[in-house]
């Protein structure tokens, strides 16, 4: 009953196998690895999350694809995995983050956020008749608690920080390569340089502004931070998590 | 089965209206709901929309604040003046706003007028009116400027200069004096400064100063007491009692701390630990 791949104990989500593992986890960690590689590198100014955007087929309309999305305008987030799993997520992490800003005014810190994903996700591996996320997530974001914090949620729901991280099929080479090259004072700039150079590592076929999304957290400034909100007492204050335009990511590609 | 708790079912709940009916009739009146007087405008120009409002909040006879803000944030390029009940136009215009930005995320697309007037009256009108909040909604998007109003049961008018609120006769009759289409910025923030001022000075539910906003395609510039025509003067004499006016007999000075010892608590001394 035992073998390798769990056997009989790899069906059900909702049974542990003799040896303390829940197989379908396993398994959905195995989905994760089939994706497309993601990175996240935190920067001492801020941080830079990045992914290929592959298509199966070159007829495939890529700019409908949106692999690096923002949840509320302090947070963005990648996968590597199933990417309707990630839609629903993303669905999820921003009404999270409205019902957040609705009670405090504010909106939530990374952690609070990423935990309240990471609950979700753990829903789904205790209970009846659903299955476990198919995605690893890579949430970047800034507040004024933490600062810059970067943190990687699995589909069994665990999460935990990282100064720098990969996610997807060549998470193994791409996070040596980071160990590498990575150091306490890395800057924003050297960070997406980084970033673009473990993503060619491994990279099949071109690598084009068209082929890759690029997200970044900048760190307000003592004054964007004084100025207060757009808008007056009940506005949003400014955004500190954005997507590299297809100009920025080409620029940056040609250095 | 246990009943559904209040917190969880849909709609208002009237269970309290006939005791408060038979209270009324007994002599004991329902407490005044802090009410936003006002006068609160809207006017199209050139270059986009300015709106206007007054800032004083009242709760039946008292001022309850002589400087609030009455132009609520929906997204970045619309705002919405809000009349009527304070906490109502409070938190519609929030709730809206925080689902337009839900929206605006979903569809990837930039926010427009026409769907926060259709979502604020939607809203409104499943209420049947109990939600007692007049608004004027004003912003620029990708189709241009629009200027609407909404009234507490829900019915909106499409329009390029509005009033709403207790004052809104005295400010409309300022519009209907001056307006003109494809005003110049100076031209129109002074219409909409004087409109405001009449509601201000001639009608007891709105007072203190004028806020404005002014929104184009480009930017919104808040104007936040624009005008304040009723600041408190400094008063002619001084009041202050000069120092011996009240002869005194003996003096006895003590000390509040009598005796003072630190002990510090904490493993990790001072600092609060944060890891």
């Amino acid at each position: 009953m035992a073998t390798a791949d769990g056997g009989a104990y790899s069906y059900s989500l909702t049974v542990f196998s003799p040896s303390g593992k829940l197989v379908q986890i396993e398994h959905a960690l195995a989905a994760v690895s089939q994706g497309t590689t993601s990175l996240g590198i935190k920067a001492s100014n801020g941080i830079v999350i990045a992914t290929e955007k592959k298509s199966s087929s070159i007829l495939i309309d890529d700019s409908m694809i949106e692999k690096v999305a923002v949840v509320c305008p302090n947070i963005g987030i990648v996968y590597s995995g199933m990417g309707p799993d990630f839609r629903v997520l993303i669905a999820r992490a921003r009404k999270s983050a409205q019902a957040y800003w609705k009670i405090y005014g504010e909106y939530p810190p990374t952690k609070v956020l990423t935990q309240e994903i990471a609950t979700v996700m753990q829903k789904a591996t205790q209970s009846g008749g659903v299955r476990p996320f198919g995605v690893s997530l890579l949430v970047a974001g800034w507040d004024t608690n933490r600062g810059p914090s970067l943190y990687q949620v699995d589909p069994s729901g665990s999460f935990w920080a990282w100064k720098a991280s990969a996610i997807g099929k060549n998470m193994v080479n791409a996070k040596t390569f980071l160990e590498k090259r990575y150091n306490d004072d890395i800057s924003l700039e050297d960070a997406i340089h980084t970033a673009l150079l473990t993503l060619k590592e491994g990279f099949e076929g071109q690598m084009t502004e068209k082929t890759i999304e690029i997200g970044v957290v900048t760190v307000p400034t003592l004054e964007e931070l004084e100025a207060g909100k757009i808008g007056g007492e009940t506005g949003r204050p400014k955004p500190t998590f954005r997507k590299l335009s297809e100009e920025e990511v080409r620029d940056y590609l040609a250095l | 089965m246990s009943q559904q708790s209040a917190f969880s079912s849909p709609g208002f709940d009237f269970s309290n209206s006939v005791r408060n009916n038979f209270l009324q009739e007994k002599g004991m009146p329902l407490p005044k709901a802090t009410s936003t007087g006002t006068t609160i405008v809207g006017c199209l120009f050139k270059d986009g929309i300015i709106l206007g409002a007054d800032t004083r909040a009242t709760e039946g006879e008292i001022i309850a604040d002589k400087n609030c803000e009455k132009i609520h944030y929906i997204t970045e390029s619309i705002r919405c003046c809000g009349a009527g009940t304070a906490a109502d136009t409070e938190f519609t215009t929030a709730t809206i706003s925080s689902n337009m930005e839900l929206h605006s995320l979903s569809t990837g697309r930039k926010p427009r007028v026409v769907t926060v007037m259709t979502m604020l009256k939607q809203y409104l009108f499943q209420y049947q009116g109990h939600i007692g909040a007049a608004l004027v909604l004003g912003g620029v998007d990708s189709t241009g400027p629009h200027l609407f109003t909404i009234h507490p049961h829900g019915s909106t008018d499409k329009l390029p200069y509005v009033t709403m609120g207790s004052g809104s006769l005295a400010a409309m009759a300022v519009f209907e004096s001056s307006w003109k289409p494809n005003m110049e910025r100076s031209d129109a923030l002074a219409l909409v400064s004087a409109a405001v001022s009449a509601g201000i000075f001639n009608d007891l539910g709105s007072g203190s100063n004028v806020d404005a906003c002014i929104i184009t395609a480009t930017q919104t510039e808040m104007l936040r007491n624009f005008v304040k025509p009723n600041e408190r003067v400094e008063k002619e004499r001084h009041y202050t009692f000069r120092r011996g006016t009240t002869a005194w007999k003996s003096e006895n000075i003590r000390d509040l701390i009598v005796n003072e010892d630190i002990t510090l608590v904490g493993a990790t001394g001072d600092a609060m630990d944060t890891s």
